[in-house]
């Protein structure tokens, strides 16, 4: 099984990082001043009511620093190391991935795990950083830590498999700088990183509740900080799970239609 | 079998949306999109024996980049069969990945971020080389091809000659008995060239590795191949060696002799032509499709006649090719 000597392939991205200093230095700025931002913006908004849509004001800065905290661990500069679907496809070196032993989607798998590992780190960091300092509140207790895990590690395996279907449409459209935007736009939303969603009105609750948008950020966030209590996981677990389910099926058939495309086209 | 290429009346046929004119007609075409088969590669037939290293040669567009692609497995054929040492690559994909390795002129299959020698350990885990045998392959490619000067710099970094060079090395890493090489030379400069040809040469001749060459340099072609296939509008045009192709298209040559007696009248020789006598100068050229080579015209006068001087013009390689094409071209 190719797939498991080919570990080395989740290097690819915290390696490059590594190489590149200056990189580091300007993800480690940015996170700051977001963090600090986000949590000046919050204090702010709360500095007047003590509660709001029922979360208090130290639940409010909770979720949106951790939110910021989170988008680290997909938010890399891909571009920068020209392994994008996109500029595979661009300057026709898309052939490479159908010319080894190893899948292109196990390729693909490998390098996004070794992404949101890498990304991890930061987001762990940032955390311990915000915790220390008193910017973030700890889990109520050790149940919630664990739930937050669980859905956390489901969040990310679901914003796996949205990114790769838009990564995914490069191999038909050529370009997806597009749907690149309104996926992060529409991720940020709808995910609850700009603003906790029981701020908008019910429609867009609804609305959103059929996207996978929020099983991305939304859910473990709100079990962190006790939006969703303890009582109402198992439902949003299994949720997020079905998402994980529809999407692989859905990306499954589309790397099959995506291969015959390629050995039809040539590359 | 073993490294053999066979292809057998390989066809690859793209449909492609004509455009029409003007906005009108980029209206019928979003409407109303009319279709147009592009017959790439036609019945084409031909064979690599193992440890051969064979020139696919051609215009632009002719389609050996196509037949390549088929051959490689990333192309399906609409037609015909292949088989790249036992496989057919496009229905066995991953097997004939094993047993092939390619580099595609520019485009570089190494992380560009990474320092070389880490693209290198990735393929590595990617075909399963064991470390010992992956360390002793390097250092063979590092004498060739003098990697090391440079393969702990990030491949962004490098120069178009040394990413080649490095592409070459990640191509055949996992010990291939097929190398597809896609105009590998193409933008370097001639000492760089010189070396990825001693290395091809070394691979082919030392390791018994079979070669399908493609490239429009006509100084490669000469220095490394025994044979090459001519193809142009997808279609063979010829199949054989150097000769053979020098005697079909490059009947350029001319022999001027100065003749010891000035008063002899030089007659035509079978298959050579008296272009021009004026007193004891003489020029030979080839007379029809039977005409013997340079060497055995020179062979031929020094024998019938008694000269003082003489000398020889040949067209070149690509005066040769150039011929073939346009040839080719009128075939078509």
């Amino acid at each position: 099984m190719a797939v498991l000597h080919a570990w080395r392939a989740a290097r690819v991205t915290p390696l490059g990082e590594l190489h590149a200093p200056p990189r580091i230095t300007a993800a480690l700025l940015r996170l700051t001043v977001q963090v600090v931002l986000v949590w000046s913006l919050w204090r702010g908004l709360y500095a007047q009511t003590g509660s709001t849509a029922g979360l208090d004001r130290d639940q409010a800065v909770t979720y949106a620093v951790m939110a910021v905290l989170a988008l680290r661990l997909r938010e890399l500069d891909q571009y920068a190391g020209r392994d994008t679907v996109l500029q595979h496809m661009h300057f026709g070196t898309i052939v490479y991935w159908y010319l080894r032993p190893l899948p292109p989607q196990r390729y693909y798998a490998l390098r996004a795990l070794g992404e949101q590992l890498y990304g991890l780190a930061w987001a762990l960091t940032g955390y311990a950083v915000c915790l220390a300092a008193g910017v973030v509140e700890p889990p109520e207790s050790p149940a919630v830590a664990g739930v937050f895990a669980i859905s956390m590690l489901l969040g990310q395996w679901v914003l796996y498999y949205v990114m790769l279907v838009i990564d995914q449409l490069c191999f038909f459209t050529l370009r997806n700088g597009a749907a690149m935007l309104i996926l992060i736009f529409a991720q940020n939303l709808l995910a609850g990183v700009y603003a906790p969603l029981w701020f908008f009105p019910d429609w867009f609750i609804t609305l959103s509740g059929f996207l996978p948008f929020q099983a991305t950020l939304n859910v473990p966030l709100s079990l962190y900080v006790g939006r969703i209590p303890l009582s109402e996981a198992g439902a949003e677990l299994a949720v997020q799970a079905a998402w994980v389910v529809a999407l692989a099926l859905f990306t499954r058939l589309v790397w099959w239609r995506a291969a015959r495309r390629v050995i039809s086209q040539g590359g | 079998m073993s490294g053999s290429i066979e292809v057998r009346d390989l066809s690859r046929t793209f449909h492609t949306t004509v455009r029409r004119p003007g906005f009108a007609g980029a209206l019928r075409s979003l409407v109303n999109p009319q279709k147009v088969a592009k017959h790439a590669v036609s019945d084409v037939t031909f064979s690599v024996a193992p440890g051969e290293l064979l020139a696919l040669l051609g215009p632009n567009g002719a389609g050996k980049s196509t037949t390549i692609k088929m051959l490689t497995g990333i192309l399906t054929p609409t037609a015909g069969e292949a088989r790249v040492a036992g496989v057919v690559p496009y229905e066995e994909r991953e097997r004939n990945a094993r047993n092939i390795g390619a580099v595609f002129g520019q485009r570089t299959q190494l992380w560009w971020d990474l320092p070389v020698r880490e693209s290198f350990a990735i393929l590595r885990d990617v075909y399963e080389v064991p470390k010992a045998e992956h360390a002793a392959r390097l250092k063979e490619f590092d004498d060739l091809l003098d990697l090391s000067s440079f393969w702990d710099t990030r491949v962004r970094h490098l120069s178009l000659g040394q990413r080649v060079r490095c592409d070459l090395a990640a191509a055949l890493l996992h010990d291939p008995q097929v190398v597809f090489l896609d105009e590998p030379t193409i933008g370097m400069d001639v000492v760089v060239k010189e070396q990825v040809r001693e290395f091809l040469r070394h691979q082919v001749e030392e390791r018994g590795r079979t070669v399908l060459l493609t490239t429009h340099d006509m100084t490669e072609v000469e220095r490394l191949a025994e044979r090459v296939v001519l193809i142009n509008h997808g279609r063979l045009m010829l199949d054989g060696t150097l000769d053979e192709i020098r005697r079909k298209f490059g009947s350029t040559w001319q022999v001027r002799a100065t003749l010891a007696d000035a008063h002899t009248d030089a007659v035509p020789l079978p298959g050579i032509a008296l272009l021009r006598q004026d007193g004891p100068r003489v020029v030979f050229g080839p007379d029809g499709p039977e005409a013997p080579t340079v060497h055995q015209a020179l062979r031929a006068i020094i024998e019938r006649y008694d000269v003082t001087d003489i000398a020889m013009d040949e067209a070149d390689l690509e005066d040769v090719m150039r011929t073939a094409y346009v040839q080719a071209v009128g075939d078509a």
